[in-house]
Parts: structure tokens; C-alpha cells; sequence
């Protein structure tokens, strides 16, 4: 369910995270469902266990999962992750909408864009007073 | 936990190693690199009693190896030249190693038979090298030790069968809690396995650290400055290159560290990328002046 690309520039435990993030921004991961334990994901990756055991420790503390002792890790459900991804994530819209005006693409497509999206309504006020 | 403190072992006068100094925490898996001749396969032959260091102390768990007995019931090692007697096969070396090794499974050894498919009755030297080495995790891993010591154990196998060892070995680390110790030059896949990795060179281990440490203390920016200005001489990098107006710079500390330190510059852009294993050992190292020559032929 996670796949390691050996090309790709990320350590691995940011890919396992990122993997796992996905599967829960997502939905693959239910609320409150249970993560793969850290010795199964260590043997069916062949990943160092400690590798995956921070990926997990990181995600905790971004608020995306939560771990109960002798139990495991679950799937936290309203994402009340850390401000530092919303910023990270923020950063990266930024950079897209930099290269697409590049590209040419003018101020009422992006705004038409960012109105479809059925959950962007913060964001889409946020990005109004952003934008120049 | 094993202990290696200012371990000397000369040959000829000649010091393969030269006052090498590491610990393996206890349930960790260690990687040994270093360039060819940096004596790692000295210091894993001391550390499992074949050689007798010159001067300073190897321990495990607080014991020496030299001729301890007990000590060595639980340290299982494949070595680059995996020996067996000439006419055994698989089966006679299981039962020639149950003589040894107290903790030694028979019940692993027939559930393993599935994994690796050899006949247990063919005589190893018919087996090709890949084989041969398969039967030696067979066996090592039937021994369940509480110590693994691997000397390019990878090397020879398949790629299906790396994986299939690794996650076998990995299955041990965190269920058993093994302490392993492996020496390869295979950085991309000790970047998966090992947790702490020790670099060696001329004998003595010239920097040793948890992955995590290593992976966030370097970080390799690319970096293009305002006005298409060089490099500024106050800044402290550890290597820089360009391509026009791109410089690429490795800084000894975090990404965001080394983000806001180039802020005052005012680049036009700054971009961090982690670095691999690979570059970080070509780096280290080439401080050590040891590093690719450009020679035409």
C-alpha cells in the first residue's frame, strides 16, 4: 500500500510518511482505523524498523495519527494537523501558481479553479487577498 | 551492545586497523562502509574471534571475544568467503552448526527450507555462488543469534532474494530485537536498512552517527544569488560547484538552518534537497582526500 521510489530525493521515512498521509487525507484509512504495525511495514518494505517508527512519531505529532500503548497507531480523524504542513502546503500552492503564470494562464481561470473545489472555501478567501 | 575501543591490528607491520573506535547500540542495525582496504573486514573478523587484535579492547555486551566461548554461541557471522567442508551439503552443515550454537531452531530451519528452495542434500560446492550464500542465511538465520555480523552479505543474490533476506533480517531486528552489524558498499540499500552507519578509512572510523543525525545535519542547496553573484566568502560550505548561474552548495547542518542563513543574501531562489548515503559518504570522505580524480585516458 506504500510504495518506495529508490529514485526519488526523499529520505525514506519522509516517503513513508508521505504515504501514509496520503491514505489518510484520503480516506483509505478510515477514522480511528488501525495502521500497520511498525514490525509488519518493516518486514514487508524491508525497511529498517526504526526508520518507520520515526515516520510514525512524526506523524503523531502533525496530529495525523495516535498511538495507543501495547495497541498501536490509528488514523486521528479531523485533521487537526499542525500548522507547520499548512504552511508547507501553502508554499507549494504558491510555487504552482508562480510557474502557471508563467505559463500564462490568466487571474479568472485560477479563480474559477479555485471556486470549484467543493471544499476550498477558506483557502479560496485566503488566496483573494493573497493574490496581486 | 558491541564495543570497539582504539582496536589496533597490524599484518606485516602494516595497521589494517589503526585505532578504530565505534559502538553498535544493542538492537540496532550498523552499517560499516568505507572504501576498499579501510579495514572493515579486519575489524569484523576480531569482533568474531578469528583474528586476535594488537592493542585496544572489543567487547560485546562487556566481554571480550578473544576465545570466549560463551560469548560466541551468540554472535553468528557470514563472512565474504562463507566457508563449509568440502563434501557437505546443506544438511550436514545444519548439523555440524546445531553442535555450536545452543539456540539453533530446527523448527526455523524447516520453515526457511520453503524460502530459499535449495535441495539440503546437494553438496554446497555444487551450488553457485548466489546459492551458497543463501544457505548461509539459511543457516544463520536458523541459528537465531543474538548478534548478526554480515560481510557483503547481499553480494550474489537476486534482487528478489536481497528483499527477501533483508525483510527476513529486518523481521529478527525488530521482533528478537538482533543487533546487527553489516559492511557493504551498497549504500542505497544500507540507507533502507541501517539506523547508524560508521564510515572507515585508513584503519579508523572517521565520523559515526545515527542516519537520522546524518540526514539532518547536511544538505545540499541549490542556490542562484541576486545580480548572478558567486558564492558570499563568509558563508561556511562544505563543497561548492556550478553550472552558470545555479551553484550547488553542501552545508554541514539542517535545511532550514542552512535556508535562513542564505536568506541574508537575498538569493532568487534556494531550493534544499536531502542528501543520499551516497553523497554524503563521497563527501565525507572527500574531505579525507579520497574522492573521484578526473583523469582522462
Amino acid at each position: 500500500m506504500i510504495s518506495l521510489n529508490y529514485r526519488d530525493s526523499r529520505p525514506i521515512y519522509e516517503q513513508i510518511k508521505d504515504g501514509l498521509r496520503k491514505l489518510i487525507v484520503t480516506g483509505a484509512i478510515g477514522t480511528d482505523e488501525k495502521l500497520p504495525s511498525v514490525r509488519s511495514l518493516a518486514t514487508q518494505l524491508s525497511i529498517n524498523p526504526n526508520t518507520i517508527q520515526r515516520a510514525y512519531n512524526e506523524l503523531e505529532g502533525e496530529g495525523y495519527i495516535y498511538s495507543v500503548p501495547g495497541k498501536g497507531s490509528f488514523a486521528a480523524g479531523e485533521a487537526d494537523a499542525g500548522m507547520s504542513r499548512r504552511k508547507e502546503l501553502w508554499e507549494k500552492v504558491r510555487e504552482l501558481l508562480a510557474e502557471l503564470r508563467y505559463l500564462g494562464v490568466r487571474q479568472e481561470e485560477l479563480m474559477v479553479l479555485l471556486q470549484e473545489e467543493p471544499s476550498g472555501g477558506t483557502p479560496a478567501g485566503k488566496g483573494k487577498e493573497e493574490m496581486p | 551492545m558491541i564495543q570497539v575501543t582504539n582496536a589496533v591490528k597490524r599484518f606485516d607491520g602494516f595497521a589494517a586497523l589503526d585505532g578504530a573506535t565505534l559502538s553498535v547500540p544493542a538492537g540496532s542495525v550498523y552499517g560499516l562502509v568505507g572504501p576498499n582496504g579501510a579495514g572493515k573486514s579486519t575489524l569484523i573478523r576480531c569482533l568474531t574471534g578469528i583474528y586476535r587484535q594488537d592493542e585496544g579492547e572489543l567487547t560485546v555486551d562487556g566481554q571480550g571475544v578473544w576465545e570466549n566461548e560463551a560469548l560466541k554461541c551468540r554472535i553468528a557471522a557470514i563472512a565474504d568467503d562463507w566457508y563449509y567442508f568440502p563434501q557437505a551439503s546443506v544438511r550436514d552443515m545444519c548439523r555440524f552448526l546445531r553442535g555450536f550454537y545452543p539456540t539453533f531452531s530446527l523448527e526455523r530451519y524447516e520453515k526457511l527450507k520453503e524460502v530459499f528452495q535449495i535441495d539440503e542434500r546437494r553438496p554446497l560446492r555444487r551450488l553457485s555462488k548466489g546459492m551458497q550464500k543463501q544457505a548461509a542465511f539459511w543457516l544463520t538465520l536458523s541459528a537465531m543469534p543474538d548478534y548478526l555480523v554480515l560481510d557483503e552479505p547481499v553480494d550474489g543474490l537476486d534482487p528478489v532474494m536481497r528483499r527477501q533476506v533483508w525483510s527476513l533480517v529486518l523481521g529478527d531486528v525488530s521482533q528478537r530485537g538482533t543487533t546487527v552489524l553489516v559492511s557493504s558498499h551498497n549504500l542505497r540499500e544500507l540507507e533502507d536498512v541501517c539506523d547508524h552507519v560508521g564510515i572507515l578509512d585508513h584503519g579508523k572510523v572517521l565520523l559515526e552517527r545515527s542516519l537520522a543525525q546524518l540526514q539532518d545535519n547536511m544538505v545540499k542547496l541549490q542556490v542562484v544569488f541576486k545580480d548572478g553573484g558567486g558564492v558570499p566568502e563568509d558563508l561556511e560550505v562544505l563543497h561548492a560547484s556550478h553550472v552558470g548561474r545555479i551553484h550547488t552548495l553542501i552545508m554541514r547542518m539542517g535545511a532550514a538552518e542552512a535556508t535562513n542563513r542564505l536568506a541574508v543574501y537575498e538569493p532568487m531562489l534556494v531550493d534544499a534537497v536531502p542528501l543520499t548515503l551516497e553523497e554524503i559518504f563521497i563527501y565525507e570522505l572527500g574531505g579525507a582526500d579520497y574522492a573521484v580524480k578526473d583523469i582522462v585516458l
